[in-house]
């Protein structure tokens, strides 16, 4: 359990640089895809509400020092992982993978609405209504780390959620 | 007492949450904070020289377009040369009868564009000059072609430049021959176009006119050209004016940052409350336009 931890801690670090120095820049209609928040869903589905939350933390104090906004992206990851808990699947439930990608994908979205919904009513960097920015952005970046997450899933998590 | 820790543990992942927020929520609190600064100026500082070597890189791929640009840049400084030279009789003329307030626009510092972002989350560009090379905060950043934005933080060796394409931004412009006067914003939408306001609709502007910055604005030094008239559409009071922006945001490489522009005689004037703006000239935060 430790080293899955310290595995995840080092994962953590290299999927925070890679979205703050790469993700970001490919942006779709101003909007991109957060493999922050895929990599946190599925810490959330694995691991208790207690170690995600703190993932999510540990993820938004990363991704502040990398941005220079670290209150902001503190809280909205904070929120974001605690609410993806709510998805973990407990070891004993004996859930099929299927079960365990759909829970997967609904922590993806609400973690990806949440920490969106909190960094867009903080800033207007182009100058839309915060109804806008909350709903259409944030529904479109969902539908971004949705279609990521699927991908991901098929290609590298299907063993691990099904384990 | 039992109580009270099986109510700890029964609830310990609320509690943990309500911590981690509480953190968060301390740190946007401290915001101004020194150490905040100094954490948000080494985050500008390492993620600036990341993203200095991945443009390094990307500039391999754009070197042929960066050429041509160069190259249109040159051919159009140099007609502005030529032109120069001629208006410079006229001018020796009538310094006599005009005061020269672009004293300061001496000393241009050369900087690059290190890392672009224009998404949801952020608008700014971040350039390869801090105050180790004299940059300042509300300096004024340009290109030959036209007007990019004001510096708005400041670390060792980068500075952070809310471009014009920037809700937060307004500037005064002049129109170049019937020096009416507004407002010039950006409102969202299309990324080359931007919006002046509080032009009367007595004034003569017509479309295809050059607007360029004011004496008036604060921070900016007269004369640099914002961008040209597209459409005029007469309001009640003011014309509803569309600009089309001389500055193309999405390939700027190379930028200018003109010396701070230092007007506290005139920014106290402009007030009755000499106190207040005393503070404010002193500080240099009031709102640039």
């Amino acid at each position: 359990m430790t080293k899955k931890i310290y595995i995840s801690i080092i994962f953590l670090c290299i999927i925070s640089l890679l979205q703050v120095f790469g993700m970001s820049r490919i942006t779709l209609f101003n909007v991109s895809a957060d493999a922050v928040t895929i990599f946190l869903a599925y810490i959330a589905v694995t691991t208790e509400q207690n170690t995600n939350t703190s993932f999510g933390f540990a993820a938004g104090v990363l991704e502040g020092l990398l941005t220079g906004n670290m209150g902001l992206h503190m809280l909205a990851r904070t929120v974001g992982s605690f609410i993806a808990g709510y998805f973990h699947t407990p070891k004993e439930s004996h859930t099929t993978i299927k079960q365990n990608s759909k829970r997967f994908y609904g922590a993806v979205i609400v973690a990806g609405l949440c920490a969106n919904a909190i960094l867009s009513a903080t800033g207007n960097p182009l100058g839309f209504s915060p109804a806008y920015r909350i709903v259409v952005f944030g529904l479109l970046e969902s539908f971004f780390n949705l279609i990521l997450a699927i991908i991901v899933n098929w290609l590298f998590l299907r063993q691990s959620l099904a384990n | 007492m039992r109580k009270f820790f099986t109510l700890f543990v029964e609830y310990n992942t609320w509690l943990l949450f309500v911590l981690y927020c509480s953190i968060a929520f301390l740190f946007i609190r401290l915001q101004q904070n020194d150490v905040q600064a100094s954490l948000h100026n080494e985050g500008i500082e390492f993620s600036a020289a990341v993203n200095e070597q991945l443009m390094k890189f990307n500039s391999l791929f754009t070197l042929k377009n960066e050429n041509e640009r160069l190259m249109r840049v040159n051919t159009d400084l140099l007609s502005r040369v030529l032109n120069l030279e001629t208006a410079t009789v006229d001018e020796r003329n009538q310094n006599k009868i005009l005061a020269d307030t672009t004293r300061n626009a001496s000393g241009f510092i050369m900087a690059r564009v290190v890392d672009r972002k224009f998404s949801d989350r952020e608008n700014m560009l971040v350039i390869d000059a801090g105050w180790r090379k004299g940059i300042k905060k509300e300096m004024t950043v340009l290109v030959p072609e036209g007007l990019v934005g004001r510096v708005t933080s400041v670390s060792e060796n980068y500075a952070r430049v809310m471009p014009v394409i920037h809700p937060d931004f307004k500037v005064i412009v002049v129109a170049d021959s019937c020096s009416s006067m507004g407002i010039l914003s950006w409102s969202g939408g299309k990324e080359f176009i931007a919006q002046v306001e509080h032009i009367p609709i007595s004034s003569h502007l017509k479309l295809n006119e050059r607007l360029v910055t004011s004496d008036f604005s604060t921070f900016s030094i007269r004369g640099i050209p914002v961008g040209r008239v597209v459409r005029i559409k007469p309001d009640n009071l003011f014309y509803d004016v569309d600009v089309r922006l001389a500055v193309d945001f999405s390939t700027l490489t190379q930028v200018l940052v003109a010396p701070l522009k230092i007007e506290p005689e005139k920014i106290r004037i402009m007030s009755n409350d000499t106190t207040t703006i005393k503070k404010r000239a002193h500080n240099f935060q009031t709102p640039a336009l």
